[in-house]
């Protein structure tokens, strides 16, 4: 079985989409792949380099699509800027094409695809699920994205990041806010942050606030309670009032903050408006923003797509190429992700495209010709936030369940019938007791109410008491007992000399150490504990 | 009329008491609880004494006034690393008062009428509790000071010797029962210095590693003496308050048994580590060896590491070093790095006894986690710390079916991407169990005394470096 990989056609387009690591893997698996003269070149991979690796070099763009069973690419298929022939008509009848598609807006593409019987798996529709992590493309190109959004930002940006007092003045650190923590919006809080900037980052799921914390910045929240969790790690759509209060927040900040970054992205939507003319004009001049959402219309109003553009000494830069910009590495990691993919369908030896494998379903748009998108909707696994992981700076994500209630539940309902039908038996017994037993007997049934009540009572309220408390509950329960006191009170009468009495005193004088010195240190133990 | 108003002050009392305990039971409440405790004591002593019993005023104020000052003086001079020697000492004053009252009690019995075999009986019960938790206590502070060892004493056909103490009690019980107006004393004497002996004997048979059990039971039996007390003297609010304190103390003992994966049982008559694991002693002899690393390499560790678990062992309170350890969380937050505390429940020598030390270090209790909240964020943790604690993270617990800790849920600090044990010697633990744990590929030991090289590591950290630098 081969696999092609062209050149890519897209203008100032510097990815490839496979690596000399990755062929040497595809051959290893028993692939024959056939590389487009110069695909690599912007990438760094020569075509020496890639041969060595085991693949052979096409000279021309149609040697690759013809004559391969699985193209590998990155951007869609389209026409040849130079030529104007389009790719897809380079491509051999019922071939594979594996790529980024963006089916729903690229309805022409999937028609002149289906027309050669093509099956199409799109990158970015792979689900995000945890299986599917190894191949998720969006996140690797989220995360160098987000990575050079700071890079692009420090360029155009005419300051320091970090803070700095020289013998020459003092410098401010730089202040960034970031707009949607997703994979490029953690990069992007780990790559300021780590220039030495003030970061803060704004997201409409309260999930990822660890994350953001974790990284060491500080999450923004309006006052509104909301969750934005779409599902799939992705945000959704929010309600007006919230918008509001989110507008008004961001207004807020643009006064503040020399630099933003926005990467708010809805699936299937065009780029929510987050930053209007009014906040730009706000903001200082020599500001920057960095709209990551360039391409799907971009966050900030005055973004012109693929460009920089100057708005009142606020420079807005709406490249829409940022992991383009670091080819070599995203083209491995890019690589990578389809290496991954494939294996996922079964590698060399048992490739197929198996329409049963959530993963392979999700991605496939089109099946020998037949277009399978959008894919049924599954029950959605549970909305792992596997989406935002960015490779290297991993930020767990904490599924919060509610803690465990203390105390076994289903035992102390046990305890709580035995409890009552014991209770039930001591009353029955003091009522037919009732004039036939010694008033002794009658005190003692009476007293014994009390403390299995008592003891019943103290089984309820101390299984809540959390793990943290138990040494201030032992000294606490321990003062309490020195409520044995009253025993020693009770004998302090008559004579000072008798030996009852001394007994007595000697008793209350221990309880006495006992009071004070339990009330005192749970006190002491207590005034220590802090939020 | 008077009868009326001690009863509804001790309804009020009790009712105080039950709103301590409740208010324990979280952080934000647990202040009011200890002064809702405080408050029915007041109430409690207050109407007690002007209920017309008490008629010697003029002592009784004298040993209040010395009582409150002793205690006072002794609470406020503790160290918090010797908590739990002053709880164990305290439950042995509620003891030996319990014996006192007893025995004061039986001498006024002279005047009572009527049938008295109950009374009798629960004045026997009360001294007896009383005698047990006495001198069980004093041997668990000595234990816990270090001023007795803390392996177990394990003596010759032990059950024998406490079936025998507690069979001549019960036989004096018989012979106090017969014993006509107060000639019982001098059983009644007997029998408290051979429950004594009991209660020692008992607790001198429990290893330092199971104190927290024994400490929470004493403290069990400390509220069991006084319901007995409550049941001789027809004390209401002593039965309710004695079953409250003795419900408390029992639960907290199945708690930490359950924390240890043995039955109270095992605990007391166990004798722990001497009749080691049974026949399937498959305990393997562990390959390879340790790596030490130094404070340099654990400094630079930690400066990469993102996220930090820290794992307080008893070692930490031994070494004094919660101060250190909140100085060394304080720069890493500083620095952005998550760093998170992990208490296992029967850490320390008291339950509980690590919050303690961390909050007293000041070190905010939202990042104490729970052993079972903390142990599924572990494999993703970049570096987990172990200050001075070894049998609860013993992999044994989870992999060796020979082990003598099998069972026992642990802190899985080897699933985390490095451990640094900060340890004295390479020595085992209390359980006296080698420890897995030290030989992973991802384990390095730093041996020393914890606070010192804390504090080396502390020095090497940059200082200061917050986020506003």
């Amino acid at each position: 079985m081969q696999i092609g990989i062209p050149k890519e056609v897209y203008p100032d387009e510097r990815r490839v989409a496979a690596s000399p690591d990755v062929i040497r893997k595809y051959v290893e698996q028993g692939f024959t792949v056939v590389v487009e003269t110069g695909a690599g070149a912007a990438a760094s991979f020569t075509d020496e380099a890639l041969k060595t690796a085991g693949a052979s070099v096409a000279e021309d763009a149609a040697g690759v699509w013809s004559t391969s069973d699985i193209i590998l690419k990155v951007r869609a298929p389209m026409a040849h800027p130079q030529t104007g022939k389009h790719e897809v008509e380079l491509m051999r009848t019922g071939g594979t094409l594996i790529s980024f598609i963006y089916p729903a807006q690229n309805k022409d593409l999937l028609e002149k695809l289906a027309a050669r019987s093509a099956t199409v798996l799109a990158v970015d529709c792979i689900p995000r699920t945890t299986r599917a992590q190894a191949a998720d493309a969006l996140s690797s190109m989220g995360n160098i994205a987000g990575y050079k959004a700071v890079v692009e930002a420090a360029n155009a940006y005419g300051s320091f990041f970090t803070g700095q007092i020289t013998a020459a003045g003092k410098v401010p650190p730089a202040r960034v806010l970031i707009i949607g923590a997703g994979v490029a919006g953690l990069a992007a809080i780990g790559a300021a942050r780590g220039l030495g900037a003030h970061v803060r980052a704004f997201d409409t799921r309260p999930a990822v606030r660890d994350q953001v914390t974790s990284l060491g910045a500080d999450f923004l929240e309006v006052t509104i309670q909301e969750s934005g969790d779409g599902g799939g790690g992705y945000a959704k759509e929010m309600s007006p009032e919230f918008i509001k209060a989110e507008m008004a927040l961001f207004a807020a900040q643009a006064r503040e903050v020399d630099i933003i970054i926005t990467t708010a992205l809805i699936p299937g939507k065009p780029a929510p408006k987050l930053i209007t003319t009014e906040m730009v004009e706000s903001m200082k001049p020599g500001s920057v923003i960095v709209d990551l959402a360039s391409e799907q219309g971009g966050n900030c109003e005055l973004t012109q797509p693929g460009k920089l553009h100057v708005h009142n000494g606020v420079k807005i830069l709406g490249y829409s190429d940022l992991p383009s910009r670091l080819s070599t590495t995203a083209s491995q990691l890019y690589a990578t992700n389809l290496l991954n993919f494939l294996n996922i369908m079964g590698g060399h030896k048992a490739y197929t495209v198996n329409l049963e494998d959530e993963v392979v379903r999700g991605a496939l748009v089109l099946h020998n010709g037949v277009v399978t998108w959008p894919p049924p909707p599954r029950a959605p696994a549970a909305p792992v936030a596997a989406a935002p992981k960015p490779a290297p700076v991993v930020a767990p994500v904490e599924v919060h369940t509610a803690s465990p209630t203390r105390g076994p539940a289903r035992r102390s309902f046990i305890y709580e019938a035995v409890a009552l039908l014991s209770l039930t038996a001591w009353t029955y017994a003091m009522m037919s007791m009732k004039g036939t037993a010694s008033v002794e007997a009658q005190n003692f049934v009476q007293h014994a109410t009390v403390f299995v009540l008592a003891c019943f009572v103290g089984w309820q309220v101390v299984w809540n008491v959390t793990p943290a408390l138990h040494t201030p509950l032992m000294s606490v329960t321990n003062a309490i007992s020195g409520i044995i006191i009253l025993g020693g009170m009770l004998q302090a009468h008559g004579e000072v000399t008798s030996s009852a009495a001394i007994l007595g005193l000697a008793a209350i004088l221990l309880a006495t150490v006992n009071i004070a010195g339990g009330f005192l240190v749970t006190e002491r133990m207590l005034r220590m504990f802090r939020k | 009329m008077e009868q009326i108003l001690l009863s509804v002050s001790y309804i009020t009392a009790s009712i105080l008491f039950v709103l301590s305990l409740r208010g324990l039971s979280s952080q934000e409440t647990a202040r009011e609880g200890n002064f809702y405790g405080l408050s029915g004591m007041a109430i409690a002593v207050l109407s007690t004494m002007m209920s017309g019993t008490v008629t010697l005023y003029g002592p009784l104020v004298l040993v209040l006034v010395l009582g409150a000052a002793v205690g006072a003086t002794m609470a406020s001079r503790v160290e918090m690393t010797a908590m739990p020697e002053l709880v164990a000492l305290l439950h042995s004053f509620v003891g030996a008062s319990a014996v006192l009252v007893g025995l004061s009690s039986y001498l006024g019995t002279d005047s009572h009428h009527g049938p008295r075999t109950i009374l009798l009986i629960e004045l026997f019960v009360d001294v007896l509790i009383g005698a047990i938790t006495f001198t069980g206590s004093v041997i668990a502070f000595g234990k816990l000071r270090g001023a007795i060892g803390s392996k177990p004493l394990l003596l010759p056909g032990r059950h024998v010797i406490n079936l025998g103490m507690v069979g001549s009690c019960v036989a004096l019980g018989a012979l106090f029962l017969m014993a006509p107006g107060v000639e019982g004393m001098q059983y009644l004497l007997i029998m408290a210095c051979i429950a004594g002996l009991l209660g020692a004997h008992l607790v001198m048979a429990i290893g330092g590693a199971d104190m927290p059990v024994v400490v929470s039971l004493l403290n069990s039996y400390s509220g069991w003496t006084a319901a007995a007390a409550g049941f001789m003297l027809s004390n209401d609010l002593l039965i309710i308050t004695g079953a409250l304190v003795g419900s408390s103390g029992a639960i907290l003992s199945y708690i930490m048994c359950k924390a240890m994966n043995r039955s109270i049982w095992n605990v007391i008559f166990g004798g722990f580590g001497a009749e080691a694991p049974s026949g399937k002693s498959v305990t393997p002899v562990i390959a390879g060896d340790t790596r030490e690393i130094s404070v340099e390499q654990t400094t630079a560790q930690l400066m990469a590491a993102r996220s930090v678990v820290i794992i307080p062992g008893y070692g930490m309170a031994v070494a004094r070093a919660q101060h250190t350890v909140q100085q060394l969380t304080t720069l890493l937050r500083e620095r952005g790095t998550k760093v998170r505390f992990a208490i296992h429940p029967v850490a320390g020598r008291l339950p509980g006894h690590m919050n303690v030390l961390l909050a007293e270090a000041n070190i905010p209790y939202d990042i104490v986690e729970e052993m079972e909240d903390i142990n599924p964020h572990l494999p993703e943790t970049d570096l987990v710390l172990v200050v001075g604690a070894n049998d609860i993270v013993n992999p044994s617990a989870e992999r060796d079916t020979g082990s003598p800790i099998y069972g026992m849920p642990v802190l899985q600090a080897w699933k985390s991407k490095q451990v640094i044990i900060m340890k004295r010697s390479k020595g085992a633990g209390y359980a006296g169990v080698d420890n897995p744990l030290f030989y992973e590929p991802n384990a390095f030991m730093l041996l020393g005394d914890a606070k010192k090289t804390l504090e080396a590591v502390v020095a090497r950290l940059p200082q200061g470096q917050s986020k506003a630098a």
